[in-house]
């Protein structure tokens, strides 16, 4: 593995993702998009079980519907008056494209399989996630990237 | 006010994940012309209703060149536009024709120094960003059948490959590979070097 890309086993599915990419790009916003967050004594991810808790046999349908999540509900409610952080969602937003699609194929040729609780555990963070206003949920669910690359 | 034609001949130099968009100057007589550069990426096309993003060190240049390397980070199909501006004055905007995707990025073969130092074979790379591993093959000369490969994911100053005999010629050539479009360069030209009790011997 480079430091650029990493190949991500999730059962037969395998995908490689430029990881160094994604968090260089989160890594220059982080801080900018957490301070658009006063909510601190919630989060869409975490709550009320870390993604940890996820069994390995969910760990892919979980990852993908977090990038369908991702693509969908989150960075298109993200757009700021900065250029700078506006550019490096898009190239956080290009990149999971880039990576959903690659789940998709697992997930046609049934190598992604969603169990009960993944089912369940992606339900609760569309529960949470609908519980704030849109442009909130959206970017407190940015701020929580590292969350989500972290379980990665 | 004549309306400002849009820049031509907008075209894409990509040379080892390095990517430059260039188009043709637009001459007004006795004025400054600048020039603003947007990208598109296929999430902004698909997701964000087809929004543009500005790159803000190309926005009103007089350069006819712009650095877009940062932007296109991920291997998707981005699309590329830039027009010009006089005082107040826009002109259309000038669109690079088709898409680009990074994944037709040219790569070139690695820098490489080939090193005997004693019986120690070495070989130094060039240092060509992170998206870059190396794959470089070593042999005695004459036995290209009992090729060796290492694989060198990280460029640090000089890589050590092999403990050679006294005698025989020690031959190292080397290619890139990007992992994140999966493609390599063609290989270097061949090294060979010799080793003599610790004197190096540069044999080409």
């Amino acid at each position: 593995l480079t430091a650029g890309n990493k190949i991500f086993h999730f059962g037969p599915c395998r995908v490689s993702i430029s990881m160094t990419e994604i968090r260089s790009g989160f890594t220059a916003i982080k801080d900018n998009i957490q301070a658009r967050d006063p909510i601190r004594t919630l989060s869409i991810l975490s709550y009320p079980h870390s993604l940890h808790k996820v069994k390995s046999s969910d760990r892919c349908c979980v990852t993908h519907h977090l990038f369908n999540f991702y693509m969908d509900k989150v960075f298109k409610h993200c757009k700021t008056e900065d250029s700078y952080i506006n550019r490096k969602i898009s190239s956080i937003a290009n990149s999971f494209l880039s990576v959903k699609r690659k789940l998709e194929q697992c997930h046609e040729q049934n190598k992604c399989m969603c169990g009960q609780e993944s089912t369940e555990k992606f339900k609760q963070i569309l529960v949470n996630y609908e519980g704030l206003n849109v442009t909130s949920a959206a970017i407190k669910s940015l701020g929580e990237l590292d969350i989500l690359l972290d379980w990665m | 006010d004549a309306l400002l034609p849009a820049p031509q001949n907008i075209t894409i130099l990509s040379t080892n994940m390095k990517h430059f968009l260039t188009w043709s100057p637009v001459i007004i007589q006795g004025e400054t012309v600048r020039y603003s550069v947007e990208f598109q990426g296929e999430y902004e096309r698909e997701y964000a209703n087809e929004s543009w993003i500005p790159i803000c060190e190309c926005s009103l240049i007089t350069a006819t060149v712009c650095n877009i390397t940062e932007d296109i980070s991920a291997t998707v199909a981005y699309n590329l536009r830039v027009r010009a501006n006089v005082g107040a004055r826009r002109s259309e905007w000038g669109a690079l024709k088709g898409f680009f995707n990074r994944i037709t990025t040219s790569l070139t073969p690695p820098l490489m120094k080939v090193i005997a130092d004693g019986y120690h074979l070495l070989v130094e790379l060039e240092d060509m960003g992170p998206a870059f591993q190396f794959c470089v093959l070593y042999w005695k000369k004459g036995q290209e059948s009992r090729m060796q490969q290492k694989v060198v994911k990280e460029v640090s100053s000089v890589v050590h490959l092999d403990t050679m005999e006294a005698g025989p010629d020690y031959c190292v050539k080397a290619q890139t590979y990007v992992e994140a479009i999966n493609r390599s360069s063609s290989f270097s030209q061949t090294q060979c070097v010799r080793a003599q009790g610790g004197t190096s011997m540069w044999l080409v």
